[in-house]
């Protein structure tokens, strides 16, 4: 055994050029494939971060369906065993509630669609950074405050100044409209035009007031320390939730858009990548016939020997493992440091391709990353292919007569 | 005793659907300690016999015995086990496997037969040492002449204790004393050892040597 991995060794630099060819092929198929799953998905990833950590929690809980469709009476109560169940959790950082609804807000004559936010600001600002977003003024700090925090756009649409009292108007849980006065004391921006026209927010004490919740709440946002923790503490939370009137729901379930246009961008640099791998397939399908086609005469002399036709097959497997072994390897090192570089030193992206980004919601800012699952799929693709792809020049050497073989002298 | 016989032996080769009848009618019998050689002019069927006789292809018709079993009906595994276990084979060329060294390449035949690594190396440094190549052990094909080569060959062909070696034109590529001192090898052996040669060669100096010989013109024996 050990002479047979000796000559499939010795055989591979036997025509350097053409097995370092094949192996700078493969080499740079893995590398570029790291690479680029590295940016994509680290890139994703600071996004998704940003996105959670702005507004929307790693973890929400949630009235089942409130998702889908939601309405005020789709509320729901902390209970003790919630309570408990968010303690006993590891994992979770901190967490906060809130209140949903949607109303009217107007200064003077000008009315305008409000979407409601009821927060807690002393637990908001450990669980997102929502408070950050003040744009001017400044956010009020109690939930039981008379003092409300509006879209930069919706301000100018009221044609109202910070200061000003504005009235609020609602449907409350039991039907009835409430309406209260509120002071701006500041406004927010978000870049998003839903929040910067619409949002208003307020304390959740107040909100409860306003729409007589009776201590009701829509949603329980979590605060994690990463994202691969979502599904081992959604799984516990399950188990320790009997209520099966809740939803625990992850960031993708809370912004379905955001998740569809990673899942859609995902889609595009895996199948940009397979294209790639194809190529390099193809190439090593070439080489390795060549090379193998070349020594058809001293196969022939083995074959007569008595050389099983196995085991010369499994010889020239053996070269093409080796090969794709070191090139898979070398690929993943190189691959690695580049990922490692740009996850030290993120790409800020200049300010006009930077505005593209947020335009879209993004950050303007490529980022890396070393999950460990790139480089195993990366490498279990790449090693797949590169034998699949000789299977044909196996084929072959598997049918080769030792007279044909000979008849090359 | 007989090793070797063959009963009204032909072969038709398919020569872009010409049919080419390279062999008709071979009768002929091997025995235990035979030294043959067949001769013959270019064309004649020589190569075609001892690839027969040599289970590397089978016959259009006629049967083939080695050590009294009919082995014309075969399959390609079976042959090849056959080759290896009581065949020692040298050819005119390309014999070596380029990469390995001779000592490696003496031993890579008892590699396929599962000789111990230990056991294989002592016994490639003994035949070496009988046919006076001990200082080949660790060059490489393209570091050693060619009738350095065939000696090497000679000793991968012998060193699995073969019931015979086939050796189709060993000395068509040397020189006439490089060829004659390879043949005196081969003779050295058949007389010491009793290992069964059968040659084919229309060299002058092969022929001259044979203990039988077996002339075959197109197709048949004289
Ligand atoms: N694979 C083949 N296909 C078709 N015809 C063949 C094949 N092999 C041999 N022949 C023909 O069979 C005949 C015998 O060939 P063979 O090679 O046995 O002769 P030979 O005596 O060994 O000749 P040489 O001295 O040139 O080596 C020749 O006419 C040859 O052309
Ligand atoms: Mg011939």
């Amino acid at each position: 055994m050990k002479l047979l991995l000796k000559l499939a060794w010795r055989n591979i630099w036997r025509n350097k050029r053409r097995s370092i060819l094949t192996l700078t092929a493969i080499t740079f198929a893995t590398l570029s494939a790291v690479a680029m799953r590295g940016v994509q998905i680290g890139t994703y990833n600071v996004n998704i971060k940003n996105a959670v950590e702005m507004f929307s929690g790693y973890i929400q809980i949630q009235r089942d369906g409130y998702q889908k469709n939601p309405s005020l009476n789709k509320a729901f109560r902390i209970t003790d065993e919630i309570r408990n169940a968010l303690n006993t959790t590891p994992r979770i950082k901190s967490y906060t509630t809130r209140i949903h609804a949607q109303g009217l807000i107007s200064f003077k004559d000008n009315s305008q669609g409000a979407a409601i936010f009821g927060i807690d600001p002393q637990t908001e600002k450990e669980v997102t950074h929502l408070l950050d977003r003040i744009d001017e003024g400044s956010f009020f700090n109690s939930a039981g405050s008379k003092e409300i925090v509006i879209g930069a756009k919706l301000l100018g649409n009221l044609n109202a100044e910070i200061g000003d009292t504005v009235v609020i108007l609602s449907q409350g849980f039991d039907g009835a409209l409430g309406n209260q006065k509120f002071i701006i004391s500041g406004t927010a921006k978000f870049g998003s035009p839903e929040f910067d026209a619409m949002g208003v927010f307020m304390g959740i004490e107040s909100a409860n007031d306003l729409l007589s919740m009776y201590g009701n709440i829509h949603a329980l946002v979590i605060n994690l320390n990463s994202l691969d923790e979502i599904e081992t503490v959604r799984n516990n939370l399950n188990e320790k939730i009997s209520d099966r009137k809740l939803a625990v729901l992850s960031w993708g379930e809370v912004m379905p858009d955001l998740k569809q246009s990673i899942e859609f961008d995902n889609i595009s640099g895996v199948f940009f990548l397979l294209i790639l791998i194809v190529i390099v397939a193809f190439g090593i399908l070439n080489t390795v016939l060549m090379s193998v086609t070349e020594r058809f005469n001293e196969f022939g002399v083995t074959l007569s020997i008595g050389m099983p036709q196995l085991k010369l097959v499994y010889l020239v497997l053996m070269e093409i493992i080796f090969i794709t072994i070191i090139g898979i390897v070398l690929g993943d090192i190189i691959g690695g440091i580049i990922n490692y570089y740009i996850v030290q030193n993120p790409i800020e992206l200049g300010s006009e391709l930077g505005w593209i980004y947020e335009e879209y919601g993004f950050l303007p800012q490529i980022q890396s990353t070393m999950e460990r699952s790139i480089f195993i799929n990366t490498s279990i693709t790449v090693f797949v292919i590169s034998v699949l792809s000789s299977i044909y020049p196996l084929v072959k050497v598997y049918r080769l007569e030792p007279l044909k073989g000979i008849r090359y002298t | 005793m007989e090793i070797i016989r063959t009963e009204k032996l032909e072969k038709i080769y398919q020569d872009n659907g010409v049919p080419v009848k390279a062999l008709d009618d071979v009768d002929l019998t091997i025995n235990t300690g035979d030294y043959v050689v067949i001769a013959g002019p270019s064309g004649s069927g020589k190569t075609t016999l001892l690839n027969l006789i040599g289970a590397l292809d089978k016959p259009t018709s006629g049967k083939i015995f080695f050590e009294s079993e009919d082995i014309s009906k075969k399959t390609k595994k079976e042959l090849s086990e056959i080759r290896l276990n009581k065949l020692g084979f040298i050819f005119q060329a390309y014999n070596l496997i380029p990469v390995l060294t001779a000592i490696e390449n003496i031993e890579f035949s008892m590699m396929l037969l599962g000789v111990p690594e230990k056991e294989r190396t002592e016994r490639a440094l003994a035949i070496m040492d009988e046919l006076e190549i001990k200082e080949l052990a660790d060059k490489r094909p393209n570091e050693m002449s060619g009738g350095q080569q065939q000696r090497v060959a000679v000793a991968r062909a012998i060193v699995n204790n073969p019931t015979i070696v086939l050796a189709d034109e060993p000395t068509a590529n040397l020189d006439s004393k490089t060829g004659s001192n390879l043949l005196d090898l081969m003779e050295q052996m058949n007389k010491e050892k009793n290992i069964t040669f059968v040659f084919s060669s229309h060299d002058k100096q092969v022929i001259e040597r044979a203990k039988r010989l077996i002339i075959l013109k197109d197709g048949r024996i004289e």
